[in-house]
């Protein structure tokens, strides 16, 4: 009996000490095997879109430089690359290549950015793209890629009602194809002429209001960083086009999201036209290959009293290089990312396999494989784009902020003016902090 | 006696490290970081009760803790009335009792998430197409008013939670003497005082279960409200753990949130505790 006991106490006293010792298992399996010329760049990178293809091509890399080594972590999609960043660095095991997203990244970074300046991508870079990036004469990061969002339209619904879209130059023509539209609705079979998301916070506080705020940024998401105010220069501008969709969309349009306005409204035909970007394009050839191929065409966002044939096009995330790493890893990462955007195979991948709006010059155009990414730099190319300055809005401000007081002006809770007087407020309040 | 103490601790000690590792040492640098300016990587200066002093400023944050309030009053009314109802249902000499119970219960073995997904496709389009079909104004356009999200929230939680409810009712009710009722029954008590004056007081225990366990889930509520509603439209539907989970990471706002989740917790404990206690009193001892 009592034996017993004493190997249930040691049992028990066991256990616990593994408990409490589980917890100090350290790794350290992330030292710097820089023995024998090999180069070991850990890269952790957001887009979990292209993640297996990213992973083929560093695979290819390592294939023609034996001496380098290519590690990727992927963390995005539902999950906070920010935080997932903060904690990868408070561990030790810092990365070579990571991502920053704009200014404010920058700011909160800018003590492990290497100077990327010297890099053939830099130089190749279009013009405006690198502004979030810049600080001091240098270039700490280098853009992923372009994206550009406008009014995305259904080529076939506007000819059966016989509006030529080369037509539609300012807000005025877009009011009055947009009333024409409506009024044969019936007949052109479609519920409405758009497809408003005002649930969805940043297509309206985010998207649709960077193109109204840009010009008073100088399309410049510095500025906006740095900006102490906001003062809603082209509001009533801004008003028209969120009545004009709301008025014409399907209702009710606080409740409607992204997948029924993309998915079930816009592929199917059952409206005109959506305010989205080029990203919708796989969702959309998902669902209608053809119409994804063939039918489908971009819009600007008229801003009245500004430019009104111009797309916001911007770079969603920047790749940026660790400068605390060995200045050996330092120099195989530039080269790495040289590679993947400068040198002819890189630019194949980049366009075919990434299926990317190339950032950089020297691409051929007709190569890019989707008609609404082509459109788009083409635009880009003939100068005709607004920046996006929404990553330079403070944080939260665009969506939980500006997106919510849109929700409430829909719903008839707020009139225009008190949105743009609290609007405007909130964002003071904001930078004051 | 001495000895028995020894082993009491011994082997109460697993799980006291384990809760005092991963709840009360958390809690204790939660409530610290609460007093800092923290912002997720570090924390500079001692800020005192500054965050606590803004947060009866902060309307967001009123107003989505009286919108929880009204929601858990709701709620809590709703999924006692028909998890006791269906309890009492099934614990008559019905043939398909054991189905029932199964299919009752049911709803709460689907996540939460999934199932404010599913209900916004019920609420959304099945009610539109109803109302279309019959012409009933009042069925279109659900979850885009505050009205109808709060009723949305309010239906998808007494859905999911009453047949858990039911089961911790049918155990109180099974364990009912039938002698009781029965001598009940031959004096001349119909259903009805039996009901009330016999099963009722004698199921009061389940009620203090019942109401403790239903008024913090739907305090704490915080996956249903993110796939039914969102929040929106303009987060007037927004729940207190929404609207902390807001300033925390989409604000990053951390050290402020922190200080919000401590009045939280400290709401959710004072209300849940005084209830307990006053139900405790009400329990008839067998």
């Amino acid at each position: 009996m009592k034996s017993r006991k004493f190997f249930l106490a040691i049992f028990s006293l066991f256990l616990l000490s593994s408990v409490s010792l589980f917890g100090c298992s350290s790794s350290n399996t992330s030292e710097n095997k820089s023995s024998g010329e090999q180069v070991t760049l850990d890269i952790f990178q957001f887009k979990v879109e292209f993640k297996d293809q990213f992973e083929k091509v560093a695979k290819q890399y390592e294939k023609q430089h034996p001496s380098v080594k290519i590690n990727i972590t992927t963390v995005g999609g539902g999950e906070d690359y920010g935080a997932a960043l903060k904690s990868k660095f408070a561990s030790g095991d810092e990365p070579a290549i990571f991502n920053v997203g704009g200014p404010q990244d920058v700011q909160d970074w800018l003590g492990k950015l290497a100077d990327l300046s010297d890099t053939k991508a830099a130089s190749l870079a279009l013009d405006g793209t690198l502004d979030g990036v810049k600080r001091d004469g240098q270039i700490l990061g280098l853009p992923y890629n372009q994206e550009g969002y406008g009014l995305i339209y259904n080529k076939e619904i506007f000819k059966k009602a016989g509006i030529d879209a080369s037509n539609i130059k300012s807000f005025a023509d877009l009011e009055q194809a947009v009333k024409k539209l409506n009024d044969e609705k019936k007949s052109l079979g479609i519920d409405a002429v758009f497809a408003f998301p005002a649930k969805e916070t940043w297509v309206t506080g985010l998207h649709l209001s960077n193109a109204f705020l840009a010009p008073e940024f100088d399309s410049n998401v510095v500025n906006a960083f740095n900006a102490k105010t906001v003062n809603f220069e082209y509001g009533n501008a801004m008003k028209k086009l969120i009545d004009l969709q709301n008025k014409y969309s399907v209702q009710p349009t606080v409740s409607l999201d992204y997948s029924q306005q993309v998915e079930e409204l816009f592929s199917t035909g059952r409206v005109a036209m959506i305010q989205q970007g080029n990203w919708v394009y796989n969702s959309i050839a998902d669902i209608d290959p053809e119409l994804a191929e063939e039918k489908i065409g971009i819009l600007p966002i008229p801003i009245e009293g500004f430019k009104e044939d111009s797309i916001p096009v911007g770079i969603p995330m920047y790749w940026a290089v660790n400068k605390n790493k060995d200045e050996k890893v330092v120099e195989e990462a530039k080269k790495f990312l040289d590679w993947l955007y400068t040198s002819n195979e890189g630019k194949d991948i980049v366009l075919n396999d990434f299926k990317f709006i190339p950032a950089y010059k020297e691409y051929d155009s007709s190569k890019i494989a989707d008609p609404l990414s082509r459109e788009i730099y083409n635009y880009a190319q003939q100068g005709k784009t607004i920046g996006w300055v929404f990553m330079g809005y403070p944080t939260g401000w665009g969506m939980d902020k500006l997106g919510v007081n849109i929700q409430k002006y829909i719903s008839g809770k707020m009139t225009w003016d008190e949105l743009i007087t609290a609007s405007k407020k909130d964002w003071e309040e904001a930078r004051s902090k | 006696m001495k000895k028995q103490t020894l082993w009491y601790w011994l082997f109460l000690s697993p799980v006291l490290i384990a809760l005092i590792s991963v709840v009360v040492i958390p809690f204790m640098f939660g409530l610290y970081y609460s007093f800092t300016d923290w912002n997720g990587i570090q924390s500079t200066k001692f800020v005192g009760f500054e965050h606590y002093m803004e947060i009866f400023k902060d309307k967001e944050f009123i107003s989505s803790l009286w919108f929880t309030v009204k929601f858990s009053i709701v709620s809590v009314i709703l999924i006692n009335f028909f998890g006791l109802s269906l309890a009492l249902i099934v614990t008559q000499n019905i043939k398909t009792s054991k189905i029932l119970r199964t299919v009752f219960f049911m709803p709460n073995l689907i996540g939460g998430l999934i199932l404010g997904f599913i209900w916004q496709f019920i609420f959304i389009k099945v009610f539109a197409s109803i109302g279309d079909l019959l012409n009933i104004e009042s069925l279109r356009g659900w979850l885009s008013t505050p009205e109808t999200g709060f009723w949305g929230l309010a239906i998808v939680m007494s859905w999911q939670m009453a047949g858990y409810i039911m089961v911790i009712y049918i155990a109180y009710l099974e364990n009912i003497p039938q002698e009781l009722l029965e001598a009940a029954a031959i004096d001349g008590a119909n259903s009805f005082q039996r009901f009330r004056y016999i099963t009722f007081p004698l199921v009061a225990p389940a009620f203090t279960v019942s109401l403790f366990l239903t008024l913090s889930n739907s305090f704490k509520l915080y996956d249903q409200n993110l796939s039914l509603t969102g929040g929106g439209p303009y987060n007037s539907t927004q729940m207190l753990a929404m609207e902390i989970f807001k300033t925390a990471f989409s604000e990053n706002q951390m050290a402020y949130a922190q200080s919000k989740a401590v009045i939280f917790f400290i709401i959710v404990a004072v209300i849940s505790l005084t209830q307990v206690y006053f139900n405790k009193k009400r329990e008839v001892e067998m």
